[in-house]
């Protein structure tokens, strides 16, 4: 097939323009960071009676376990995600328009549908000493560290919108995982509970 | 507020979830007479007691749930997935 790649465009180039660079809010604390991630999401959902094939083929082609709920697995070159049962999201660096879902469905055949939401989602990440401070004003999700930690991922409401949680690492650095159309909505709630940390774009 | 523990998602707040109505009702067979069909869709018991429901968890794992609630105490006894028969208390 001689059909050219389309152009690769910029699904998240309107959600990072929402974040002015610079500082924010309360000053002489400890700010959190926000920041827009340039990645690509990829829904997948195991066909009826095939969670074992899609997990099998996930782990040959990318060399990790898909995770259990509630978990993360994987690593910031492909990441997976807990959704639902049977049901995961797969998060890369932003690529070539397309290719990660076409690997992914090259990778499972017919024991998964594949979904590419990257231009559907948008993942802003919320990270610093008082990150869970300020999250915890806006889920109602048990995010203390006996509950709560790296590599969890927690579906929930923020702001009266869906968002997929995810805790990336200790700092602690979490992902927040919104549908784009929303996103400058759950932004003006997410920075409007930052401004009492304060917050930094850069 | 009531608080439900997901079977996937563990303990959540009510906000997540869509109330579904009655999980004890079975839908007829697909000959049963009008009247069969009129009562699936619209008569419902209203008890002041404990109640099997759907509870819909639509800003979680999007999974249809059988919770058991008293409906004066709002007390969630038992919460199953939706192919389970979660056992009713007799009081
Ligand atoms: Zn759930």
């Amino acid at each position: 097939m001689s059909v050219s790649e389309p152009p690769t465009s910029a699904p998240h180039a309107a959600v990072a323009a929402l974040l002015k660079p610079g500082a924010h809010g309360a000053t002489g604390g400890q700010p959190v960071r926000l920041a827009v991630r340039d990645v690509d999401i990829v829904q997948l959902l195991a066909r009826k009676g095939r969670a074992e094939d899609a997990a099998a083929a996930i782990k040959a082609a990318y060399g990790f376990d898909l995770p259990s709920p509630g978990r993360s697995a994987g690593g910031d070159a492909l990441a997976a995600l807990w959704i639902q049962p049977d049901g995961w999201f797969l998060i890369a660096p932003r690529g070539t328009e397309g290719a990660l879902a076409r690997a992914v469905k090259a990778a499972v055949g017919d024991a998964g549908s594949v979904v590419d939401q990257t231009h559907g989602r948008s993942v802003i990440t919320l990270s610093g000493a008082r990150a869970t401070w300020v999250l915890a004003k806006e889920c109602r999700v048990d995010l203390h560290p006996a509950a709560f930690g790296p590599g969890r991922v927690a579906s929930t409401q923020i702001a009266h919108l869906a968002c997929t949680i995810h805790q990336r690492d200790a700092g602690p650095t979490y992902d927040l995982i919104v549908f784009t159309t929303f996103a400058k909505s759950f932004m003006e709630s997410l920075t409007h509970a930052a401004e009492e940390t304060g917050y930094v774009v850069s | 507020m009531i608080r439900i523990d997901c079977p996937w998602c563990g303990m959540r707040d009510e906000a997540e979830f869509t109330y579904r109505g009655d999980a004890t009702v079975t839908r007829p067979g697909a000959n049963a007479p009008e009247e069969a069909f009129h009562d699936f869709v619209y008569a419902r018991k209203n008890p002041r007691g404990w109640h099997v429901e759907w509870w819909y968890h639509s800003s979680g794992c999007r999974q249809y749930l059988k919770v058991v609630r008293h409906t004066m105490t709002h007390e969630v006894r038992t919460v199953a997935r939706a192919t389970e028969t979660p056992e009713v208390p007799s009081e």
